[in-house]
């Protein structure tokens, strides 16, 4: 069976991103970011999913205990991984990108434009409605990412690395609203299972 | 409800749901009594029938009737219980007195919430003492902890997740076999108990029922009010399907923030009307919103229209979605729009909010497109209660709103 976590940062939807993936028949639980490499090692996931939360990643230096350990999982787990929400910020600025407050947050269905498919977007373009809750966007895109989906609101609703398996994305592919949702994570379940 | 009712939930079995539950209630319970607090809703209802398999008699369910239910619900839950196939004896505590003394002159919503949970669990240990019952077995749903403990709302039946030990504060233990389900989760368990559709598929009701329906200061004149507004709301919606529907109460007092004085102009603009066609006001009180993961206790704008263009937009939902999406977020201090559907000039003090959405786990939540017809039957029906003068239509999602205002 495929295994799968969920690092829970305290976000209302971290728990159904574990209902998504239990109903795609993988084995998934919630792990807090704290989790002890060892202990993380022991449970021998085949990729990972970095759920949102409501803290915010504007200053790099003063994160949340919680965002700090979830940025060092972000940089240490070499597992496919998928950021969603506010770890998509974290990702970003974890490799040397930025965040800040949005011009226009984004609350409720929004519009996704994509840019590039790609593996992770398969069969959602060319456009899809997702929903959203953000106060905070990334404005600039670390070196070595790509970005291959946008809102009218917001430019960098999704992100790619070049050549690694890691994602984020700005909306919520694991609420129920957003149709598409599933499909993302089909996608997902594709290259981890790939990767194994 | 008949659609609703043929739909299997995918990846969950209710089956091995259930035998690998009753055999973990077992070990826990062993041969002690346990106390069933239940509220005539699926979670409770679900909760108990799953823990009756595995305990059988040493069950004890009981019914706090705490003066926010509708109208003749205690009476009704436990008659409807009694019989078959739920076959459970729940025996009614009547504590409104003490619900509404305890909430006495609050009026945050996290207030209300703390204190009503406060008096919820003072009862049930007295209960469970009177019983002799070591444990309390509750329905809590995902949905509870996930909102509790990410400091959204406090619901009533979250005490361990969030750092309180029932134990060293109330003297028993808690049970909680739904904890990990969602309600769809709960209504398909709930069909494979053979629980019958009027009870599996049962509109959600919050715990702490009317008190959070009835925004800001609660009177028994609100109260009173509410009971007889939700009646109407709810007999009015049932045919639609809807997965929540209800009303809620709120005083007309309007804040004079003047930083907010551009707001008609914002509404104007998203929905192409001349500023004289359009005119928000702000409540006073603050209802309860979730923005980017967050809390937001903010304010609730309240949108009239010239007659003839709510004739027009009322219908409109697109143009509605884009009235509420530019006034929040342009104004971060704002949670929720309702758009006023009707109005009497003379007399009263309170508006009704009607609000409807459709979802599936109660953790999104889309506005539901009541026709406007019967938004209108429903403001004229209202507006003959003596003390209401308007009645509004909530137009917004959940986020940035909760499904409840409080």
């Amino acid at each position: 069976m495929t295994t799968i976590p969920v690092v829970y940062v305290k976000g209302q939807y971290n728990h159904l991103i574990v209902r998504n993936l239990k109903e795609l028949g993988v084995y998934s639980k919630l792990l807090p970011p704290s989790v002890p490499p060892d202990e993380l090692q022991s449970i021998d996931p085949d990729g990972l999913v970095m759920g949102g939360g409501p803290q915010s990643v504007r200053s790099p230096n003063e994160l949340t205990g919680e965002l700090a350990d979830a940025a060092r999982l972000i940089r240490q787990v070499k597992l496919p991984m998928l950021c969603i929400c506010v770890t998509h910020q974290l990702l970003a600025t974890a490799f040397g990108g930025v965040t800040e407050a949005a011009r226009k947050p984004e609350f409720g269905p929004v519009e996704i434009s994509v840019i590039e498919e790609g593996r992770i977007l398969e069969g959602l373009g060319p456009s899809f409605t997702a929903w959203e809750s953000h106060n905070d966007e990334v404005v600039k895109v670390p070196t070595g990412f790509r970005v291959i989906a946008r809102s009218s609101n917001c430019a960098v609703e999704a992100i790619r690395h070049e050549d690694r398996d890691i994602f984020g994305v700005q909306f919520h592919p694991e609420v129920s609203h957003t149709a598409k949702g599933v499909d993302l994570f089909k996608n997902f379940l594709h290259i981890v299972e790939e990767h194994k | 409800m008949g659609e609703r009712l043929s739909v299997a939930v995918q990846g969950f079995h209710p089956s091995g749901f259930l035998s690998e539950e009753t055999a973990r209630l077992r070990e826990l319970a062993q041969d002690r009594k346990v106390l069933s607090a239940i509220s005539g809703g699926v979670d409770s209802t679900v909760a108990t029938l799953v823990a009756r398999q595995a305990l059988g008699d040493s069950l004890l369910p009981v019914m706090i009737d705490t003066g926010f239910l509708r109208l003749g619900e205690p009476e009704r839950v436990k008659e409807r219980l009694a019989k078959s196939p739920t076959l459970l004896k729940v025996r009614l505590v009547h504590a409104s007195g003490r619900f509404l003394a305890s909430i006495k002159g609050e009026t945050s919503a996290e207030e209300k919430r703390k204190k009503f949970r406060e008096t919820f669990y003072q009862i049930l240990k007295e209960e469970s003492v009177k019983e002799g019952c070591e444990y309390i077995l509750q329905g809590t749903i995902a949905p509870d902890w996930i909102e509790t403990q990410g400091g959204i709302k406090t619901q009533h039946n979250v005490l361990g997740q969030v750092g309180i030990d029932p134990a060293k504060t109330y003297g028993f233990k808690i049970i909680e076999p739904l904890a990990d389900l969602y309600k769809d989760q709960v209504r398909a368990l709930g069909r494979h108990l053979n629980l019958p559709g009027e009870l599996s598929e049962r509109q959600p009701f919050p715990g702490p029922g009317l008190l959070v329906r009835c925004i800001g200061n609660v009177t028994k004149e609100k109260i009173r009010v509410l009971k007889e507004a939700t009646r109407r709301v709810e007999t009015s919606l049932s045919p639609f399907n809807y997965e929540q529907y209800f009303a809620a109460v709120i005083e007309n007092k309007f804040s004079r923030n003047p930083s907010l004085k551009t707001i008609s102009e914002v509404a104007g603009e998203a929905l192409g009307l001349p500023q004289s066609d359009v005119h928000v006001e702000i409540f006073e009180d603050r209802v309860t919103g979730v923005k980017g993961d967050q809390r937001c206790y903010g304010l609730l704008a309240g949108v009239k229209l010239s007659e003839e263009s709510r004739e027009t937009y009322g219908w409109l939902q697109d143009r509605l979605r884009q009235l509420q999406t530019s006034i929040v977020e342009k104004y971060s201090d704002i949670t929720r729009v309702a758009l006023l559907v009707k109005e009497r000039r003379r007399g009263g003090s309170l508006s009704i909010l009607v609000r409807a959405v459709s979802t599936r786990d109660f953790m999104t939540a889309a506005v539901s497109p009541v026709p406007w017809k019967i938004l209108k039957d429903i403001a004229h029906q209202e507006l003959k209660e003596e003390n209401v003068n308007r009645v509004y239509y909530d137009i917004t999602p959940k986020p940035p709103g909760t499904i409840e205002f409080e």
